[in-house]
């Protein structure tokens, strides 16, 4: 039996993570709903049930079929610094999200948060990712620079895509409580039950190779589209 | 019965007095080629390609490739939906397609939809490469299943991949990959209807477009329960998703959405139907 404890002490990575996902650090997330602004003007989205059938059909999927694949490729490469395969998962995960709200979104914060590790964190690993990314014109991705700051606060995989799974649907739900009635007990809820259902996704998704990632919801890329020309709207994607 | 490992290759050239012609043809069954036809309005050559059989069945491998080369314009459609039929446990048909567009050439691919039976599974894998310069249409249709019988999203496994690449860069990258159940509950939950069908439309312009007027055009589709999005590409060129609650609608939909880019793109108007 082995006499190692049973937890790490070392809580390096932890503060890192936490403070990535915290709502001061300044990623620009808050201004987007993701996709769920275009799916509450479209009527789907209308109250606390059909915004849990939106997080179990919709977003969950989507990170266990694109998003968290994508950062497990990532960290892989960015550990081995094979800068070619960086670069082929930046332009896959760009490639991957047809509507142009939802692909700008991913790039805009994936590079706020690049810049913040580069700049605030003062990262080398991050300025050689950017060096690479801007002479190569990689398009940024949220998946990507989560793999990016797991490396730089020495994070195991399995805790950085957690991590993904958290910012991703507790963006969603914050944003359903600007866009519904929607109380803070309740959207505490709705994340306590979606958080529960995400380790069980991280498995499957270091093991998805990169020609099988990808998810179909042309619902979804509908109501993004359409998103872009609102007339009016609260989120910019 | 035998499983068919069927192939399609066609190669359409600038002929030198300013037509279309095809240089090169060869297919084996499933596949069969009907006779060419010129549209002298639209300045295109209409090919149709058959299926004899019934449609896809186990074991089937289709592949296929098609190219337009420089300056010729080319509309490739089937006349019937490909038919997906039962397969046994863990048994599965595969389809490859190849197209490729080159600069100063139009290629239209508008085929008839797929319609997977309860029980089936199917591979299917799309790339497209496309020259600077070139104009792509390309329009992928899924039905949920044999409405008439009452069948719907009964399909065991479905996996349609699309690769778009132009000028070598990957500017698309689309994986279904889903059961019939996982497409019902979106339905469900987005109110189209147990007849909810698909249409993934990609195009490509031979030059970037700020704000194209066909954009509002196909915009005003939206209407009388169907979807209609449309969104730029990454580097150029657009994707416009449409989602009906019915067949016909669908239908109906696409044929404005050729009419509406035929007033700015006049070889995407190539009639579908043989003189």
């Amino acid at each position: 039996m082995s006499s190692a404890p049973a937890t790490s002490t070392d809580t390096g990575w932890i503060l890192g993570l936490l403070q990535a996902s915290d709502s001061l650090y300044p990623t620009g997330s808050y201004a987007h709903s993701l996709g769920l602004e275009g799916m509450v003007d479209a009527g789907a989205v209308r109250d606390r049930a059909t915004l849990r059938t939106f997080l179990l059909n919709s977003v969950l999927p989507s990170l266990r079929n694109v998003d968290l694949p994508l950062a497990a490729h990532a960290w892989k490469a960015l550990g081995a610094r094979d800068w070619d395969a960086v670069g082929e998962v930046c332009a896959l995960a760009s490639a991957l999200r047809a509507p142009r709200e939802l692909r700008s979104a991913a790039e805009a914060i994936g590079r706020q948060r690049a810049e913040l590790l580069a700049n605030v964190h003062e990262a080398e690993l991050a300025r050689e990712f950017l060096r690479h990314a801007a002479e190569a014109s990689w398009p940024h991705c949220t998946a990507v620079s989560a793999a990016l700051e797991a490396r730089v606060h020495g994070a195991p995989l399995a805790a950085v895509l957690a991590a993904v799974c958290y910012a991703a649907v507790a963006g969603v739900i914050a944003a359903a409580t600007k866009l519904l009635r929607l109380g803070q007990n309740a959207a505490q809820g709705l994340l306590t039950e979606m958080v529960a259902l995400c380790p069980a996704m991280v498995g499957p998704a270091c093991e998805l190779p990169l020609d099988e990632i990808g998810w179909f919801n042309p619902w979804l890329d509908a109501a993004s589209a359409r998103h872009e020309t609102a007339n009016a709207r609260l989120f910019i994607s | 019965m035998n499983a068919l490992d069927g192939h399609l290759h066609l190669r359409a050239v600038r002929a030198p007095d300013g037509s279309t012609a095809l240089s090169a043809q060869s297919f084996r069954a499933p596949f069969h080629l009907s006779k060419p036809n010129w549209d002298p309005d639209a300045e295109v050559l209409h090919v149709q390609v058959v299926n004899p059989t019934a449609g896809i069945l186990e074991g089937d491998r289709l592949e296929s490739s098609i190219a337009a080369e420089t300056g010729a314009a080319l509309l490739v459609t089937t006349p019937s939906a490909s038919r997906l039929f039962r397969m046994t446990e863990g048994g599965h048909a595969t389809g490859r397609q190849h197209f490729e567009v080159a600069r100063d050439a139009t290629l239209e691919v508008f085929p008839e939809p797929i319609v997977p039976h309860r029980g089936s599974t199917y591979f299917q894998e799309t790339t497209i490469d496309a020259a600077e310069g070139s104009t792509l249409l390309f329009i992928d249709q899924l039905m949920p299943g044999r409405l008439a019988h009452g069948e719907s999203w009964a399909w065991d496994r479905l996996v349609l991949g699309l690769t778009v690449r132009r000028e070598g860069e990957l500017i698309l990258r689309e994986r279904l990959d889903q059961s019939g159940a996982s497409l019902r509950s979106l339905a469900e939950f987005a109110g189209t209807g147990p007849g909810s069908c698909f249409a993934n439309v990609i195009f490509l312009p031979p030059a970037e477009e700020a704000s194209p007027a066909w954009r509002n055009g196909i915009l005003t589709l939206h209407r009388d329960g169907v979807w209609v999005g449309v969104s730029r590409l990454r580097t150029i060129g657009w994707s416009i998703r449409i989602v009906s609650p019915d067949p016909i609608r669908l239908r109906d939909t696409l044929a404005d959405l050729r009419s509406k880019l035929r007033r700015s793109y006049p070889r995407l108007g190539c009639g579908l139907r043989r003189p």
